[in-house]
C-alpha cells in the first residue's frame, strides 16, 4: 500500500500552490487595510488555499491512520485514451493557424475516430471530411466566425 | 409602469419574429444538449456565446436562456430511456424514470415529466415576474458591504451544499478567487499574474474555463471507459398521462416547484441541488417510501419540476442584483456584459424591454418545449443511438471552435485545454469545479466590493457586521461555515483515542 492517500497528496500540492500564490501576491503590494493594494485579494486567496489544504492534510492524515489508503486513479480505466485526446487537443491548438481550420479539423477528427476507438476507414474519412466542411460552412460562412485560414485560404 | 403594462411590453418584444426564432433555436439546442450525455447547458451556452455577438442583446439573452431551461426538459429523456443523466440536474430522474421504462411505462414517464417541467417552468417564470421588480428596488439600497456579504453567502452556500468534504469545496472557491484576480487590477489597472501574456490582461476567460472544466474534462472521463449505452428498446406509447398519473403526481409537482424555485433563487443553489432535495422530500412525505427507486411516478415528477422551477428562480439574483446564482447564470452575466448590459437593480428600470422581453420569452419557450418535446421524442431517441466514439470528437470540435472564436486567439484554446486537463484531475481527486467557476466570476466583483467597503470604513472589517443586511448575510455565512465543524470535532474526539490505541 502506498505511503499516502489521495487527499494527503492533493492537499500537499495545494499547500504549495497556496504559498506560491500568497508569495506572488506580495510582489504586487498588499497596501494598508484602509486602502487595500493590488496584491491584497490574491494574498488572502493564497493564504486561504494553504490554510484549507492544511486542514485537509490533517484530516486525511487522520484518515490514513485509520486505514484509508491510496486509491489508484487509473486502475481499471483505459488511461491511454484520455492521453491521446489531450495530445490531439494540444496539437489542434498549435496547428490550427499554420494548417488552417479545414485541414487541421480533418486531421483532428480523423485521428480521434481512428485512434481512440477505431472506426472503419469509411467512417473515418467521411466523418472527418464531412465534419470539417460542415463546421466550416456553419461557423465560417453562416455565423461569420473568423476561423484560421492557413496557406490554402480555408 | 405597472405589471400589466410590463407584461404587455414583454410580449411585444418576445413575439417579434426574430426573438421567436431565437427562442425556438435556444429551446431546441437546449433540449438536444439536455438529451446528449456529456454536454450540459454550461458547456453549450459557453460554446454558443460567440455566435450571439452579432445578435441584438435581447435576442441573445432569449436564446441563451432557452438553452438553459430547454436542457432541463431534455435531460429527463436520457435519464428515463438510457439510465444516464443527460445533464447533472437529471441524475435523480434516472432512479425511478428508468425503472418506469423497464416496466413498460416509458411513455407516461416521458409525458408526465414534460408536463411537470412545463407547469414548474411556468410557475417559476411567474415567480420571477413577481419577485424580481420589488427585489431590484430593494437592491438599490445595497452598498459595497451588502454586495460583498451577499457574494460571500453565495459562495458559502455553494460550498456547504457541495458533495464531499467542505474544505475541498472552500479550497476550490479560494482558487477560483485567485484565478479571478488574474489580469488588470480593476482599481489601479496594474497587471497581476499575467505572465506577460496579453490575452491574460482581461483576466482568465470564464468561457474557456467553463468549457474546459465541464466539457473537455467530461469527454476525457468518458473516453477512458468504453461506454456501451443501451437505449431502452421499446415502443414508446401513451405519452399522455392518465387521470391516475395526474392524481399521483400533482402534489409532487407543486412541492418540487416550490423547492426548486426557492433553492434556485439562492446564490449557490440551482437545478442540481433542488432536484436532489425534491427527491428526498418526496420520499419523506410518501406513504410508500420503499417504492422509491423501483419506478414510482413521484420520484420522476418531483425532481423534474424542481429543476425546471429552479431555472426561473436562478434568474432573480442575476437580473436584480447582478449576481449569478450558478455557473450557467455566470455565463449569462458574462454574455450580458459582452452586449453592453449591466445586470443589476437598474436593469428593470433602464431596459424594461430587455428585462420583460426575456422573462416573457420564457413563457413562450415553455409552451414551445411542451409542444416540441412529446412529438420529437422519437428523434431524441435516434440521436441517443449515435455511438459515443463518433459523438465525442464533435463535442471537442465545438469546444475548440467556441474557445477560438471568443477572441480569435489560440491562447484561449490552450487555456481551455489546460482547464480541461485540470478538470479531469479534479474529478479524479474528487474536487468539485462549480465553486471554482462561481468564485472565478464573482472574484472581480467581490474584490471591488471588499476594497470599496474597506475604503468606506477606513479599514474596519466591522463594516460588514454593523450594517443590518450585510450583518445578517455574514452571520448566515459564518453559521454555514461553522456547522460542519461540530460533528467534525465530535468525530475528531472519537478518532483520537483510536489513534492512540493503534500507536
Amino acid at each position: 500500500m502506498a505511503k499516502f492517500n489521495n487527499d494527503q497528496v492533493s492537499a500537499a500540492i495545494w499547500i504549495a500552490v497556496g504559498i506560491a500564490v500568497a508569495l506572488g501576491a506580495l510582489r504586487y503590494g498588499l497596501g494598508p487595510l484602509e486602502s487595500p493594494g493590488t496584491g491584497f485579494l490574491p494574498f488572502l486567496a493564497g493564504c486561504a488555499i494553504a490554510l484549507l489544504a492544511s486542514i485537509g492534510l490533517i484530516q486525511s492524515t487522520l484518515k490514513r491512520r485509520k486505514g484509508t489508503g491510496w486509491t489508484p486513479i487509473l486502475r481499471g480505466v483505459l488511461w491511454q485514451k484520455p492521453l491521446l485526446v489531450m495530445a490531439a487537443l494540444f496539437a489542434y491548438a498549435l496547428l490550427m493557424k499554420p494548417l488552417g481550420f479545414v485541414l487541421c479539423t480533418v486531421l483532428f477528427i480523423g485521428f480521434l475516430l481512428r485512434a481512440v476507438e477505431p472506426q472503419p476507414w469509411s467512417v473515418v474519412l467521411f466523418g472527418a471530411i464531412g465534419t470539417a466542411l460542415g463546421a466550416f460552412a456553419i461557423f465560417n460562412l453562416w455565423l461569420k466566425a473568423q476561423l484560421p485560414q492557413g496557406p490554402w485560404g480555408f | 409602469m405597472d405589471y400589466m403594462q410590463s407584461i404587455i411590453l414583454g410580449f411585444q418584444v418576445a413575439l417579434q419574429w426574430n426573438n421567436l426564432l431565437f427562442c425556438f433555436i435556444g429551446v431546441v439546442i437546449g433540449t438536444l444538449v439536455g438529451v446528449l450525455p456529456g454536454l450540459g447547458p454550461v458547456a453549450a451556452i459557453s460554446l454558443l456565446l460567440p455566435t450571439t455577438f452579432h445578435l441584438t442583446p435581447v435576442s441573445a439573452i432569449i436564446m441563451l436562456a432557452g438553452i438553459y431551461y430547454g436542457a432541463m426538459y431534455g435531460g429527463s429523456t436520457t435519464s428515463i430511456l438510457v439510465n444516464i443523466p443527460g445533464e447533472a440536474a437529471s441524475v435523480v430522474t434516472c432512479l425511478d424514470g428508468y425503472q418506469m421504462a423497464r416496466k413498460g411505462r416509458a411513455g407516461p414517464a416521458l409525458g408526465i415529466s414534460a408536463f411537470a417541467s412545463f407547469i414548474a417552468g411556468t410557475i417559476g417564470v411567474v415567480g420571477l415576474m413577481l419577485i424580481a421588480p420589488p427585489l431590484a428596488e430593494m437592491a438599490l439600497k445595497f452598498g459595497p458591504p451588502e454586495y460583498f456579504a451577499l457574494m460571500i453567502m453565495g459562495l458559502t452556500i455553494l460550498t456547504f451544499l457541495a458533495s464531499g468534504p467542505m474544505w475541498k469545496a472552500l479550497l476550490m472557491a479560494a482558487f477560483g478567487l485567485f484565478l479571478g484576480s488574474i489580469g488588470l487590477d480593476g482599481m489601479t489597472a496594474s497587471a497581476r499574474f499575467t505572465l506577460d501574456i496579453v490575452e491574460l490582461s482581461d483576466g482568465v476567460g470564464m468561457v474557456p474555463a467553463v468549457m474546459g472544466l465541464f466539457g473537455i474534462s467530461e469527454v476525457l472521463l468518458n473516453v477512458e471507459q468504453s461506454i456501451k449505452r443501451s437505449v431502452f428498446e421499446t415502443k414508446i406509447r401513451h405519452l399522455l398521462p392518465t387521470f391516475q398519473d395526474w392524481k399521483d403526481s400533482i402534489g409532487a409537482i407543486f412541492r418540487g416547484t416550490f423547492i426548486g424555485f426557492f433553492l434556485g433563487v439562492l446564490p449557490g443553489g440551482g437545478a442540481v441541488i433542488s432536484s436532489f432535495v425534491s427527491y428526498a422530500v418526496e420520499k419523506k412525505v410518501s406513504r410508500t417510501p420503499e417504492k422509491f427507486g423501483a419506478g414510482i411516478i413521484q420520484g420522476v415528477v418531483g425532481p423534474e419540476a424542481a429543476n425546471n422551477a429552479a431555472t426561473g428562480g436562478a434568474f432573480i439574483p442575476l437580473l436584480t442584483l447582478g449576481i449569478p446564482a450558478n455557473a450557467v447564470m455566470a455565463i449569462l452575466l458574462g454574455s450580458m456584459m459582452v452586449h453592453g448590459m449591466q445586470p443589476g437593480p437598474m436593469l428593470v428600470q433602464e431596459q424594461p424591454g430587455l428585462f420583460w422581453g426575456a422573462v416573457t420569452s420564457m413563457y413562450i419557450g415553455n409552451v414551445m418545449l411542451l409542444i416540441l418535446n412529446l412529438p420529437l421524442i422519437g428523434l431524441w431517441v435516434r440521436i441517443l443511438k449515435v455511438p459515443y466514439p463518433i459523438l465525442f470528437p464533435l463535442i471537442l470540435l465545438f469546444c475548440l471552435i467556441g474557445a477560438y472564436s471568443l477572441n480569435n486567439s489560440v491562447i484561449e484554446v490552450l487555456i481551455m485545454v489546460g482547464f480541461g486537463i485540470l478538470g479531469y484531475i479534479f474529478k479524479k481527486f474528487e474536487y468539485e469545479a462549480a465553486p471554482l467557476i462561481l468564485a472565478l466570476v464573482l472574484g472581480p466583483m467581490l474584490e471591488a466590493a471588499l476594497r470599496r467597503s474597506l475604503l468606506l470604513s477606513a479599514g474596519s472589517p466591522l463594516i460588514f457586521f454593523n450594517r443590518p443586511i450585510s450583518g445578517v448575510l455574514m452571520l448566515i455565512s459564518i453559521f454555514l461555515l461553522a456547522y460542519p465543524l461540530i460533528p467534525w470535532l465530535r468525530r475528531k474526539r472519537a478518532i483520537l483515542p483510536q489513534v492512540s490505541d493503534e500507536e
